[in-house]
Parts: structure tokens; sequence; C-alpha cells
């Protein structure tokens, strides 16, 4: 480090520091950037404080388990299962919606395909639809509407195409996630123009139900929109956004609505957009399907809450349940998720749940059979 | 100056050739998997918001901060990422708690204001990365069926000092670090399509 | 080998376009598969538009290039500085701009010495993908010792860079310790590939221990905190404790743990040009030995194996400062 020469006895020590200010600088200032390292002196090193205003009292949603429905005045309870694990007919890939037929066969759209059931549970036939198919619905006579980005398209009782026309416009096709017939009307649900679209049989456009609103159109955060129609041609339709059941004329004047954002009390709708499907029974009452807590109730048409059907039975992950009543009020809930159909028949109000059997007529003995194979 | 034996000579000259060879196979092995660049993101669809992303990085305001897909949020007024859905509701229903520990969610209205019923309205939400430590509570909250999904945690490269190994992909429960070509897009489609459902 | 540099250039010549195109492919691809849900957003009506997600783009391909240009010309640089112009100075100020480019800049990764875990990886799971920059930056240096000798470790690596900053009074180590801990390396090597190629699974009776890959050599770098001012207490304990010792014992990471320096070390026994102290004569003073700090020096020769080609003899030979007096004398015109 010395040059040659040079005597040592002379170099002082301040000599010596003279000479190493450089290693002595470098180590300061390699202590100090330890040291602020560890202690994250950097002024990107540290979030911006500041909490959010937290709960003075958080709750959680009452009745999210599986507490008994004894306190309502309908009870429903399991009659028959369509498609659990190990089926014949199982779903494999998806499960997409569900209707009753004639008869009350049980007709569910799923991995592009409709496949009836009777009203037990037996499978009778299947054919293929489209790709990309959202929706479906049977009209009294057992022709298929099937619903798709864009278009309509209708399939005869045995399953043959037989037609179609195109829905919305060629720049913003209707993404149809619902579709109803009313005598001679076809009714869709268009979840990108948030509106209901009548047709008449040939495709025409006969007006919109839904945008006499405060704001513009239904509300749908979750990209969906359900409704059902019943024999008056009062059209039911969910307004998730908004957590409302809204009634509606066919003209589209606005009748009345009910419902409210709730976590606890049960009659009210949970989450950010609920309820996500909807379907009316024969006698008028109003079915509803929610997610995040995957549950389906049963309304009067005035709002008031006449039995839940609890998350127990449904998978927590279910963003739709799918809807469909048949003639006996049954309703038939489609699980897209574990991809099975459920149905649900009214027991008694005492609480008593009837036998897993079919309700609607005493099954013979090779009926029975193919419900086992189920 | 030492005069080497030409024995030593032979010895160094050959070892380096050895040397030379031996360097030129093995870059040659490894030059036929020669990627493009790869960086590291967060997979989406792997990733459960585990918080791990905000203590493992290396950097202690952790690189990872949520982002919001606006293509796929609902613009809900009732957000489940920012209100915590369990807490006590005010007297409009709106409920009083919020999800978010820093407050780094934001949101306004968009569109056409109803100013009477605030549930009329669209709310925009956006993330405040000043704010933001990539603890995923938010991105939790939005997974479906609760919300739409379209909040989701991502390593923002403007932070990342891009280690040769992740940090975070060592400490990551779910394999949910991926390596992805540049410019470091997160995967968008699901690779489960009845996961969707 | 011709990198492949088409996306690099493409941003050049259209980065708004291109983005815009992966941006817009994402959303179809995603509008698309996510069928029920992911159509078109409502439309707010009004003056809303949709905010563009930022997504700021990692660095771009050419500071990758960058980075391999500057550790060519550092090397090339470096043995100039140490073989032919024997400068002690030069070298400190060439690892000083290493320590601010590799270190502080590019927040010394990737480096050579992690390097052997991305090389590791890719020669033991053919799965895996390597890039240009990491071959360049792992064989470059190689190359440089089979040529030159240890000159990465001199003026080029970061973190030798640093601790020959801080070597402020350098004591002798024994030899006898020295050459014992002239082991370590090997061991960390060995360690370092193990757990990069295959991770650890041992089992000892019923004793069982299942170690997942891990890049050991990232993990424990000790002056990686330091470059990012940021870092978990260990690694920066561990870092500061050997610039401690570095202090006074000089550059003990690089002597006696660098896994690199122990590959280095190895080849650089064969290396074509190496360290030759004394320009010409030989003085048998024993200045140079007395001034290395590194024991490098044994029986008056720079041993090839362990000299990090710090020039610091050059300065403490009499020989070279005769010559270089000589030589301005006939400049001078007088």
């Amino acid at each position: 480090m010395e040059p040659p020469g040079k005597n040592a006895d002379t170099y002082t020590v301040r000599d010596r520091f003279r000479k190493s200010w450089l290693p002595i600088a470098a180590a300061v200032g390699a202590f100090a950037g330890f040291v602020s390292a560890a202690f994250q002196l950097r002024p990107d090193a540290k979030p911006v404080s500041g909490g959010a205003p937290r709960a003075a009292e958080p709750f959680a949603p009452q009745q999210s388990s599986g507490q008994p429905t004894l306190d309502y005045e309908l009870q429903y309870s399991k009659s028959v299962v369509i498609g659990p694990p190990g089926s014949a007919h199982q779903f494999q890939r998806s499960l997409l919606g569900v209707a009753v037929g004639p008869k009350d066969e049980i007709y569910v759209l799923g991995e592009d395909e409709i496949k009836v059931f009777d009203s037990g549970g037996g499978f009778l036939r299947s054919w293929k639809v489209l790709q990309g198919a959202y929706c479906f619905t049977v009209t009294a006579d057992g022709r298929v509407y099937v619903g798709a980005l864009g278009k309509i398209e209708i399939y005869n009782r045995v399953g043959i195409w037989s037609g179609g026309f195109p829905a919305g416009e060629a720049d913003k096709p209707a993404a149809i996630t619902a579709l109803k017939i009313f005598r001679n009307e076809v009714l869709a649900a268009d979840a990108d123009a948030r509106y209901i679209r009548r047709f008449d049989q040939n495709g025409r456009q006969l007006g919109v139900i839904g945008i006499r609103n405060n704001t513009g159109n239904f509300m749908l955060p979750n990209r969906w929109l359900d409704f059902d129609i019943d024999s008056n041609g009062l059209v039911t339709a969910t307004d998730t956004g908004r957590h409302l059941v809204t009634a509606w004329a066919l003209d589209g004047s606005p009748v009345s609505s009910f419902g409210k954002f709730g976590m606890t009390d049960p009659a009210h709708f949970v989450g950010c957009c609920n309820p996500v499907n909807l379907a009316l029974t024969p006698d008028g009452k109003v079915v509803t399907a929610e997610k995040m807590v995957a549950r389906v109730k049963v309304y009067e048409p005035g709002g008031r809450l006449m039995a839940v059907i609890g998350p127990e039975n449904f998978d927590p992950a279910c963003t739709h349940i799918y809807l469909a009543v048949d003639s006996t009020g049954r309703i038939l809930a489609a699980d897209p998720v574990r991809r099975t159909i459920t149905g649900f028949s009214q027991a008694n109000k005492v609480g008593r749940s009837q036998p897993l059997t079919s309700e609607a007529s005493p099954m013979d003995s090779q009926k029975r059979e193919e419900f086992n194979i189920l | 100056m030492s005069e080497k034996s030409t024995r030593r000579k032979f010895i160094d000259r050959s070892a380096r050739i050895a040397g030379f060879v031996g360097i030129g196979a093995t870059a040659g092995v490894l030059a036929r998997r020669v990627s493009g660049d790869h960086v590291y993101q967060v997979d989406p669809f792997k990733c459960t918001a585990c918080d791990k992303c905000r203590t493992s990085c290396v950097l202690s305001f952790s690189a990872v901060k949520a982002v919001n897909d606006f293509e796929k949020c609902g613009y809900c007024m009732l957000c489940p990422a920012y209100f915590d859905v369990t807490s006590f509701p005010d007297e409009k229903g709106i409920p009083s708690g919020k999800v978010c520990p820093q407050d780094a969610l934001k949101r306004r209205v968009v569109g056409k204001e109803d100013p009477d019923d605030p549930n009329n309205n669209y709310y925009e939400y956006v993330i405040d990365e000043e704010r933001c430590d990539g603890c995923g509570k938010c991105v939790k909250a939005c997974k479906p069926p609760a919300g739409n999904g379209s909040l989701r945690l991502e390593i923002r490269y403007a932070r990342c000092v891009e280690c040769n190994e992740c940090a975070i992909k060592v400490a990551c429960p779910d394999q949910a670090i991926i390596r992805v070509k540049t410019p470091g897009m997160a995967p968008t489609e699901s690779p489960d399509e009845t996961k969707v459902l | 080998m011709r990198r492949r540099f088409s996306r690099g250039q493409l941003r050049f010549i259209a980065p708004g376009r291109v983005r815009f195109l992966l941006v817009a492919l994402a959303v179809f691809a995603a509008s698309v598969l996510y069928a029920q849900y992911q159509r078109t957003p409502p439309d707010f009506g009004e003056s809303y538009s949709f905010p563009t997600p930022t997504h700021p783009e990692p660095d771009s391909a050419w500071i990758h290039s960058l980075d391999i240009l500057m550790l060519v010309a550092g090397l090339g640089l470096a043995a100039w500085l140490v073989l032919k112009r024997r400068s002690r100075n030069g070298v400190m100020m060439l690892s000083i701009g290493a320590l601010a480019y590799f270190g502080f800049y590019r927040k010394g990764c990737i480096c050579p010495i992690g390097a052997i875990q991305n090389v590791t990886l890719c020669l033991a799971d053919s799965s895996y993908l390597i890039s240009i920059g990491v071959i360049a930056f792992f064989f470059l240096p190689l190359v440089a010792a089979l040529l030159f000798g240890r000159v990465f470790c001199s003026g080029v690596c970061p973190l030798g860079a640093l601790q020959d900053m801080v070597l402020l009074w350098p004591k002798k180590v024994p030899q006898k310790l020295d050459r014992a801990l002239r082991w370590l390396p090997y061991v960390y090597l060995a360690l370092a590939v193990m757990f990069a190629g295959w991770g650890l699974h041992m089992k000892l009776g019923s004793w069982e221990i299942r170690a997942a890959r891990r890049f050991l050599i990232c993990e424990w770098d000790p002056f990686i905190g330091l470059f990012r001012l940021s870092g978990p207490f260990y690694m920066l304990a561990i870092g500061a404790g050997l610039i401690l010792l570095g202090m006074f014992f000089g550059r003990p990471y690089c002597r006696w743990l660098c896994p690199y320096g122990g590959i280095l070390s190895l080849l650089s026994r064969f290396s074509w040009k190496n360290v030759q102290i004394t320009p010409d004569k030989e003085l048998d003073c024993g200045l140079c030995a007395e001034a290395c700090p590194y024991g490098a020096i044994r029986e008056l020769r720079a041993d090839r194996a362990t000299c990090l080609s710090c020039a610091r003899c050059y300065d403490s030979c009499p020989r070279h400062h005769e010559l270089r007096k000589e030589a301005l004398v006939q400049v001078k015109p007088s």
C-alpha cells in the first residue's frame, strides 16, 4: 500500500486515513445502505397509510348454514335428481338451462345438447343444438326455441332444426339469456342491450320491455337477464344490479317491483347482483335463485317470502341456478357446478318431507327402476 | 519472468482447448433451448389471494398490485370487493365497512347519475397503486360467485426488479406465479371452461 | 449466434399498435370464451370512456442486449488494464463503474453466479428454457478466464467491486487456513447445483427430507439487499457482516464462498495470458507479496488460481515504477 522506499515510522495514522478515504467512505455507505434497507427507509418502501372505516358491529348473514326451514309457510323437499355423478346421463362439461315441456317432461340444455327426461327422471331422448347456446324454452306443443348470441333457433319436437331468425342488430347482436313463448310472440331477454325484446314468429321485432326506468334499462352487473311470463301476459324480470324483481306489462309499462339488498334478512337479496334467475309457478308465485349464498326462494307476487330452499342443496360456487316450474308446482333447479337438476316438491306444512318419489303420478315399478339407475 | 517448461505449456494448451470445447458444447446444447424474453406474472386462475404476494416479495413494498379488468367489471353499486358485505349496514342499507385495509380501491359514479337513489348508478372502481400493497383481499372478494372476477393480482413491472428466481414464486402455495413472454400479460383464458360455470 | 430481436424491433417500429393488438387479442379471446359473462359491458351513455388499464412493460429486449455488451466491454477493458496497461487506478475505476452499472443500476440481477443455477436447471430438466442473456453471462467470463485469468473478478463483478472498495487494512490470513477455506466455494457450488437442478430428497431409515428446487445462490446473495435497498433481515445482516470482514480480510466472499469463483479458479489455472508482476527483471524484493491482500502471490509469482487481477502488485513493484519514470523521462524533452 505504501510506495516502496517510504519510511514506515513517519507514516502517521492521519496519513493512513487520508490514503484510505475511499474504503472508509465505501464501507460507511454500504452500512448506511444496509441499515436503510433493514428499516425500509426508502420513500416508496411503505404504502401510504390510511385504513378504511371498519364496521362497528360486524355480523355475518344469519341464514347461510343449514337452518331448518320450518318457519316458512311452504316447505320443499327433494323429489328427483337428474344427472348425479355416476349416472348414465351425467353432464360432463356444462349445464346451461332447464325448462318444462308438455306432460311435465324435463328438458335440459347442456354441452350443446338438449336432453329430455320424463317427470320421474327417466331419460327419453336427446339431440344436438348449435354451439354457444345460452338458454332455451319449450312451447306447449314441444317445440324448442334456443337462444344464442345474436340469434334464435327453433327445433321441432323430435329435435329437427326447423328455422330461426337473427335477434338484435348486426353491430349489436342480442345476448339472449332467457326465452319465453307467449301466444304467438317470442320474448327474448337481451343482456347486452339490457331489455327484453318481443318478436313475432317470423322474427320481426314488435317492441321492447324494460326501458322505462329512471336511469336506463335493467342494471345487470353480472351480464344476465332472466324473466318469466304468466298466463295473463305479465312479465316478471330480474333487475340484478338493483336487487329487484320487476313486473311489466307486454307493452313495456312497469307494473310493480319488490326486493332489496340485505345480507341478514332471508327475504332480501344478498351480494352485489341478485336474484340471478327467476321462474313463475302456475299459481303466480315467484321463484328466485341467488348466487353467493346459493339458494332458491319462493315469494308471493307482492314480495312476501314464502319458502327458502337453502344453500345446503347447491354448490356454493354457483353463479346461476337455472329454474323451471312444472304444472304441479314442482321447482326444478339446475346446479351448473355439480351439473345436476334437482326437483323440489311442496311438502306438508307440518314439515314432514315426502319420500323420494315423483309427486305427479304414482310410479310404476319400471319407472322406479329407471330412477334408481339415475 | 519465469520460463515454463514445454510440458507445462502443453498441459496448459490442451487444458485450454478442452475448456473451450467444453464451453462451446455446453453453450451449444443450451442454445437449442433458448426462449424469448420471459417475465414472471400472476396466473389469475390459480391465484387464491392468500396474502403471500404482499409479504414474500424481495421489495418491502411488494411489486404485486391489484388491477381491475374493466371489461369484466360489473360496475356494481354494491361491489363486494369494495364494501365488506358482512358489515353493519347504514340507514340506506349500504354496508358500512370496507374490504381494503389500505383504502386503495377508489370508486366514483359513472354514466347518468341518479342523485336520489344510489342503487340506480354504475360505479367505476380503480386501484390506487400508491396505497395497494398486494394483499389480495379485494381479489378474493371479487371471485365468482360473489363478483365477476374482474379484480386480479398482477406483477407491476415498473416496480418489479425481475429477480432470477421470484421469491413470491417460491412462497406461493398454488404455483400461481408463472413465466409469460414479454410484455407480460396475464393469461386471459381459464384452462378449464367448465370452471366458469 | 443471431438473437431474434423481432419483438424488440416491433416495439420500436409500432409500439402502440403492437400493445393494442395484444390487448385487443386478449379481450377478443376473453369475450369468445367467457361467452356468458364477458360480452360488451353496459354503455353508460354520456361521455364515459373505458379507462385503459395500464400495464407497465418490463425491461425491453434491448436493455438485456446492452447488458451483454457492457459485460463484453468490461471484460475486455479489464483484461487490457490488468495485462497491458498494468494500472491499479484503471482497474479501480473500472470496478467502481461496474458496481454502479451492474450493481446499483441493474440491481445485481442477472449475474453469472446466479446463472450457474439457470444453466443447471436447463441441463437437468429439458422442459426448461433459458435466455440468451443468461447463456452469455455464464459463459463469457469463463472464456475470459481461459484467456486472461480472473479478469471478471477484477473489474466487472459488482460483488467483488464492493468488497474491493471497502478494503481498509488488509491482514494476512495464515496460509493453512486460507487453503482450507478455499474448499468452501466448491461445497457451495455442489449444494447450489443440487438444489437448482433437483432439489433434495434424502432418506435415512424412517427420517426423510424433501425440499423442492430452489435457487440457493439467489436466496443467500450477500449484497443484493444493498443493491435493491430492500430485503429480508438475514440477507442484510450477512451482507453487512461480509463488508465488515472485508474491511480487514480482503474479499472474503470472493475467496472463500463464491461458487462461480470456484469455477473461475479452476479454469484460470490454464489461462493463456496471466498477471506478470514485474515487467522485466525480478528483484526478489518480495514487496508484491506484501502488497497482495489476497495472498495470491506464491514464490513471488501470481498464483493464477487465486489471483483476482486487482493490479495492486504492480503498484508495489519497484521495477514497474522505475520503468514508468524512465518512460516519462524519455518523453519529456529535457
